[in-house]
């Protein structure tokens, strides 16, 4: 098979190895989850619970009104203890919902039965419901992007263009990271039927599997269940493309330029270039959500890292503190070498100050890195060596658009393309003088749209 | 619960192995081979001048920034590779205080003056040259017959050179055989060869008189092959350079492969266009940049009153490499701003 990529990007050092091979396990008796109001992009949420409700699994527990709202539902039965900030997975404090499980039931009382425990809504066929009805329960589902961003999938699934290609975002590009790749090989009929559903919703004529190279060996198990599945029997047409391993093919622009060789226009969306990319978690969660009316109210997650000394695939409930899975024993630190805790990848994820921090319905894995991996490099001078301007996978030209930012000219900032930073990384990976480029953008973004909505303000 | 303060900063967390000293390093490494030949043809004085520049250079920038109360940065290796660049592009017979003079010119004015290292709108090695040239044309303009090199009586009676020529320490460079109105049979003569292919491949290996590190294209061609292997430079300059030194020299009627394998272009286009902080970032830049050297390099040697044009075609490009950068690619997903229909739209506000 012909491999296909994208433009610039980088190879940071892969690391997977550490947990490919491992199975996913399930993280049974949660003693107290901490489920974060607000884990979308959009407007917040208003918590639905008080203080010693009692809630079933899968009950809604957090709504608002509003087109980028996605609901959030409890992941456990038990009694909702708090209501208060905490520290969420982006390290900012932010409304959290603490439920603690019911009490075992005393000598001799029957244990109460699943069915008392559990509110999940009716089973409904996506391809006999209505698109309306369709993307009505994916958003009753509490479904959103799953890769990171955390983007309202109802919101996606409903683009005003015509869809070409439904893309499922199988590149997983993030070093470490392996719960999509052990996803594709155990839940392979879940990723096909996931692809065949969001087909369905936005009336896309093709599926494509995007797989990286170093994840070939899930290519005949995805091709075993596509050509088993009910859906391609009936017509519809999914295939897997395998592509050269490369940093940040798992962004959704790159990865559309990478399969079907078309640009996603500045400022636009996947719609305007006729695709839908979605991740591996969340076309799972979609089929979980129509076969068993099952909310998104767990995931699977990698635990990896230098310091982590048991990596592990697990899938845990939305709000488990990931030091309970390590209590647990699914997964082992060794605390005298760790020196750095990363929700995410180690190219986008988040450094956060422990490992009590709740697993999110975003959270692709958690990095337990050694005292060597956290190594911090100070700030060199620039020496217009020019990988940056090589690596940049959007073309911005790094090195020149950080001299604009330093000399805060936002305006020329603005014309080498500020706005269409996707944040990958890759150009401070790869300098040589450890500049804090990416991260000069990312302030240099807020600063620049807030300067746009101030002129906006006085404009008017 | 870690039990101590974790590390925060904001992502990537991951970095390349990749590092300033080790290009640098990179660098001297390929230029180990010109320089090692350059020692072989003219001794024991060729080594000594260039670890007098290097040292100079080092020096220069350790004690400058110490005066000025700035970090030292003699660790990254630039001031080193200064320093060899400077000493392989002057005659192997320069003084060796002189070298060092043409250093610290090169490091303390056209380095660290402006900021130090990146911050150079020059090539410092080349201002180096530029510097001693001006300073002291007579020295850095004699030349020294490679040790071996026997150059025959009719040679010299039919270039009509000086006697003070002959006395075994002055040399011509081919280049300079041409600029006096003489031929490339006349080149051939000075060198023992006989044909034209004989003198080619005589100044592809470099058994000629010249600048310490620049007579051999092979070498330094293999430096830069390395050089490009390790991903230090692009091939986008030394083509291009080569290329539009071919063809312009073609076109203003010289011998288009002599050009290229005579005088110091070879050099020029794999190690100092391609000097990090004064060459374009953007590639349409950079092409642009190279044509421009083959250009005037082309032009000076033709026309100027300097058999050699090299050093001042680099620097004369430096001087458009700000405006060079404006050339940007077009970005990710570029859509073309569309002119408005209206002639003002200032009117309806």
């Amino acid at each position: 098979m012909a491999l296909k990529t994208f433009r610039g990007g980088a190879h940071p050092p892969e690391r997977k190895d550490r947990s490919s091979g491992l199975a996913m396990e399930r993280l049974r008796d949660v003693k107290l989850v901490v489920v974060p109001v607000n884990q979308h992009f959009g407007a917040p949420l208003q918590p639905l619970v008080k203080v010693g409700d009692s809630v079933k699994r899968g009950q809604k527990i957090a709504d608002a009104d509003g087109r980028m709202t996605v609901p959030v539902h409890a992941p456990i039965a038990g009694v909702v203890k708090k209501i208060e900030p905490r520290t969420q997975s982006n390290n900012l404090d932010g409304p959290c919902i603490i439920i603690e499980a019911l009490p075992p039931p005393a000598e001799g009382q029957p244990a109460p039965s699943a069915e008392d425990l559990t509110e999940f809504m009716p089973p409904l066929d996506a391809f006999a419901c209505t698109k309306e009805e369709a993307l009505a329960r994916v958003r009753a589902a509490g479904i959103v992007g799953m890769g990171g961003a955390g983007f309202p999938a109802h919101v996606k699934l409903a683009p005003s263009k015509p869809i070409a290609v439904v893309i499922a975002n199988g590149a997983e590009c993030e070093p470490f990271l392996t719960i999509d790749e052990r996803t594709m090989i155990e839940q392979a009929d879940d990723v096909v039927e996931g692809v065949a559903i969001t087909m369905k919703i936005v009336n896309a004529p093709e599926g494509v599997i995007a797989v990286e190279e170093n994840k070939a060996h899930a290519v005949p198990l995805l091709e075993k269940a596509i050509a088993a599945s009910p859906r391609t029997r009936a017509g519809m047409k999914i295939r897997v493309q395998m592509l050269k391993t490369k940093y940040p093919q798992g962004g959704e622009k790159m990865l559309i330029t990478a399969i079907t060789g078309k640009e996603v226009p500045s400022g636009g969306l996947p719609m305007d270039v006729g695709c839908v990319v979605q991740n591996i978690g969340t076309l799972c969660a979609m089929v979980d959500a129509f076969k068993e009316g099952k909310p998104l109210i767990e995931r699977g997650l990698t635990i990896s890292g230098g310091a982590c000394t048991k990596p592990a695939n697990v899938v845990a409930p939305i709000g488990t503190p990931v030091a309970d899975i390590l209590a647990a024993g699914l997964a082992q630190v060794d605390e005298e070498k760790l020196g750095m805790v990363i929700y995410g990848g180690p190219m986008m994820g988040v450094a956060v100050p422990n490992y009590q921090i709740p697993v999110q319905k975003n959270t692709s894995g958690v990095l337990l890195m050694d005292i060597v991996e956290s190594k911090h490099y100070e700030e060199e001078t620039c020496i217009r060596c020019g990988r940056c301007m090589r690596a940049c996978s959007c073309r911005l030209s790094p090195a020149l658009l950080a001299v604009a930012i330093e000399a805060e000219d936002y305006k020329e900032a603005e014309k080498i393309g500020l706005l269409d930073c996707i944040e990958c990384g890759t150009c401070s990976f790869v300098c040589p003088s450890h500049r804090h480029l990416v991260q000069r953008f990312r302030v240099g973004k807020q600063v620049l749209r807030a300067m746009k909505q101030k002129e906006a303000q006085n404009a008017r | 619960m870690p039990a101590k303060p974790m590390l925060l900063s904001s992502s990537p967390h991951s970095f390349t192995p990749v590092s300033t000293p080790k290009i640098m390093l990179a660098v001297i490494i390929a230029l180990i081979p010109a320089s090692a030949y350059g020692v072989y043809l003219y001794g024991f004085h060729a080594l000594a001048l260039i670890l007098v520049t290097m040292a100079s250079a080092a020096a220069a920038e350790f004690v400058f920034r110490k005066l000025i109360k700035a970090s030292t940065t003699v660790g990254d290796f630039s001031s080193l590779v200064s320093g060899l660049l400077l000493a392989l592009i002057l005659p192997p017979s320069t003084p060796l205080w002189m070298g060092a003079l043409g250093a610290i010119f090169a490091i303390v004015v056209a380095k660290e003056f402006f900021g130090g290292l990146g911050a150079n709108p020059f090539n410092p090695a080349l201002i180096g040259r530029a510097f001693l040239l001006m300073s002291f044309p007579a020295a850095v303009t004699t030349w020294t017959l490679p040790q071996g090199l026997v150059v025959g009586p009719d040679a010299i009676t039919s270039l009509s050179l000086s006697s003070g020529a002959v006395d075994a320490v002055a040399a011509v460079t081919p280049l300079g055989i041409v600029k006096s109105g003489k031929t490339l049979a006349d080149v051939g003569t000075y060198l023992g060869a006989h044909t034209d292919a004989e003198l080619f491949k005589q100044l592809f290996l470099g058994y000629h008189s010249g600048s310490l590190g620049e007579s051999s294209v092979l070498l330094i061609t293999l430096g830069g092959i390395f050089l490009l292997a390790v991903g230090v430079i692009q091939w986008a300059i030394p083509v291009s350079v080569l290329a539009s030194t071919f063809i312009f020299s073609w076109l203003l009627g010289m011998n288009p492969l002599f050009s290229i394998l005579s005088g110091g272009i070879a050099f020029g286009a794999f190690f100092m266009a391609t000097d990090y902080a004064t060459r374009p970032l953007t590639p349409k830049g950079q092409i642009i940049f190279g044509i421009g050297i083959g250009l005037i390099t082309a032009i000076i040697r033709k026309f100027g009153g300097f058999p050699e044009g090299v050093t001042y075609a680099i620097l004369i490009m430096n001087i458009a490499t700000p405006f060079l950068n404006k050339m940007r690619v077009k970005k990710y997903g570029f859509v073309p701003p569309v002119k408005p229909v209206k002639p003002s739209k200032e009117a309806s506000r």
